[in-house]
């Protein structure tokens, strides 16, 4: 009798320490172990390639906006122009 | 009507053939020179360009936006020869106050090539300019002609007008006689509706203690240009455009390669070589 006891006994223990096993892998407790340094680390390196992912955004609009304005606006053509004698009124040369 | 005076480091004339208002129209052109000096001189601690280039970012009034918009476009154009991002190459060179305060006899001290073809942002939606770090602007190969085209508009409402600041000539309403100097002496260009001007080694020069230098950087060296080109005039629809296109082709080196640019792209040009040689291409005759 004291021995059947004795054996429920331990096979509610055994029970109870599966479900304390079970919760406690559930838990991941190595997840939060991880180093803060690296956590940073990792969230910097998300900051800049998300940047990085704007600035290429932005060089693509102005790209875009580069493009469709030469397109709209070919350039000037240059003026007519022709050598003559005749004394000069001003004088080009280096500004 | 004439008006002379100074601004921006140089001799301006103007001319006015036009008898009503003709003072008060001269003076208002003269007024917008100082007015824009004052917002783009890199020399003026309180212009613009000035607290842009301290500050690396700055919410600009128009002018300045739409210069360095010009300028940026020009970069591009250009594939980089003409930059306004030569600034630190400029002061390396010893060009770091107003060109008349330059000391003209030696004693700058060797120069190193500067960096050049930094990032420069602009949103014309905000008028904001934002440098990338380290990177500042120099706008005098294109102010003045912004300047100049400004001062024509007012002008050319009234009247057959041309503006002249220190050899960037843009004229309207009439044939106008504009000299280039060559090797062989002067000639006379005619031109109705349109504008000139000269980039070149010959003026804005002193001696470095490896050498002289002049103010002409090629980007790609951040060092004074060299080549076999003197000096380049170039003619184009607006001051601004001509400025650059003489500055490009210049930078381009050699004169033979200058010509069949000037040629390729239709642009009327004289191209004179340090050896004397002056050559007309781009549809010039």
């Amino acid at each position: 009798m004291t021995s059947h006891v004795a054996r429920l006994y331990a096979l509610a223990l055994s029970i109870l320490g599966l479900f304390v096993a079970w919760a406690g892998i559930a838990a991941q407790p190595w997840g939060a172990a991880e180093p803060p340094a690296v956590s940073a680390a990792h969230d910097q390196t998300a900051a800049a390639l998300a940047e990085y992912g704007k600035r290429l955004r932005r060089d693509a609009r102005l790209v875009h906006r580069i493009l469709a304005r030469r397109a709209e606006q070919p350039p000037p053509a240059a003026p007519a122009v022709r050598i003559v004698t005749a004394a000069p009124v001003a004088t080009t040369r280096t500004s | 009507m004439r008006h002379a005076f100074r601004a921006m480091g140089t001799e301006i004339q103007l001319h006015l053939r036009s008898k009503p208002a003709a003072g008060k129209l001269l003076a208002a052109a003269a007024n917008e020179f100082h007015r824009l000096e004052a917002l783009l001189s890199r020399f003026l601690p309180s212009s613009e360009l000035a607290r842009l280039n301290r500050d690396g970012e700055l919410v600009a009034g128009p002018d300045l936006l739409a210069v360095v918009d010009a300028a940026l476009a020009a970069r591009e154009l250009t594939a980089g020869r003409f930059d306004p991002t030569v600034h630190d190459a400029l002061v390396a060179a010893g060009y770091d106050r107003s060109f008349e305060l330059v000391p003209a006899g030696g004693g700058v001290p060797v120069l190193v090539g500067s960096a050049c073809g930094g990032g420069v942002e602009l949103d014309r939606a905000a008028a904001r300019i934002r440098l990338d770090p380290g990177v500042r602007l120099d706008l005098g190969g294109i102010a003045k002609g912004y300047a100049v085209d400004r001062a024509l508009g007012i002008l050319g409402s009234a009247g057959p007008a041309l503006v002249d600041a220190g050899g960037d000539i843009a004229v309207t309403g009439m044939p106008w006689h504009v000299g280039v100097d060559t090797s062989d002496g002067t000639f006379t260009l005619e031109l109705s509706d349109g504008a000139v001007a000269t980039s070149g080694r010959d003026r804005r020069r002193w001696a470095g203690d490896d050498g002289e230098r002049h103010h002409l950087i090629d980007p790609s060296t951040g060092r004074p240009a060299e080549g076999e080109l003197l000096r380049v005039t170039a003619v184009a629809a607006t001051a601004l455009d001509a400025e650059v296109l003489a500055k490009a082709l210049f930078l381009a080196g050699d004169l033979e390669a200058a010509a069949a640019e000037a040629d390729a792209l239709g642009i009327p040009v004289v191209l004179v070589s340090l050896d004397g040689r002056t050559v007309l291409a781009g549809g010039m005759s």
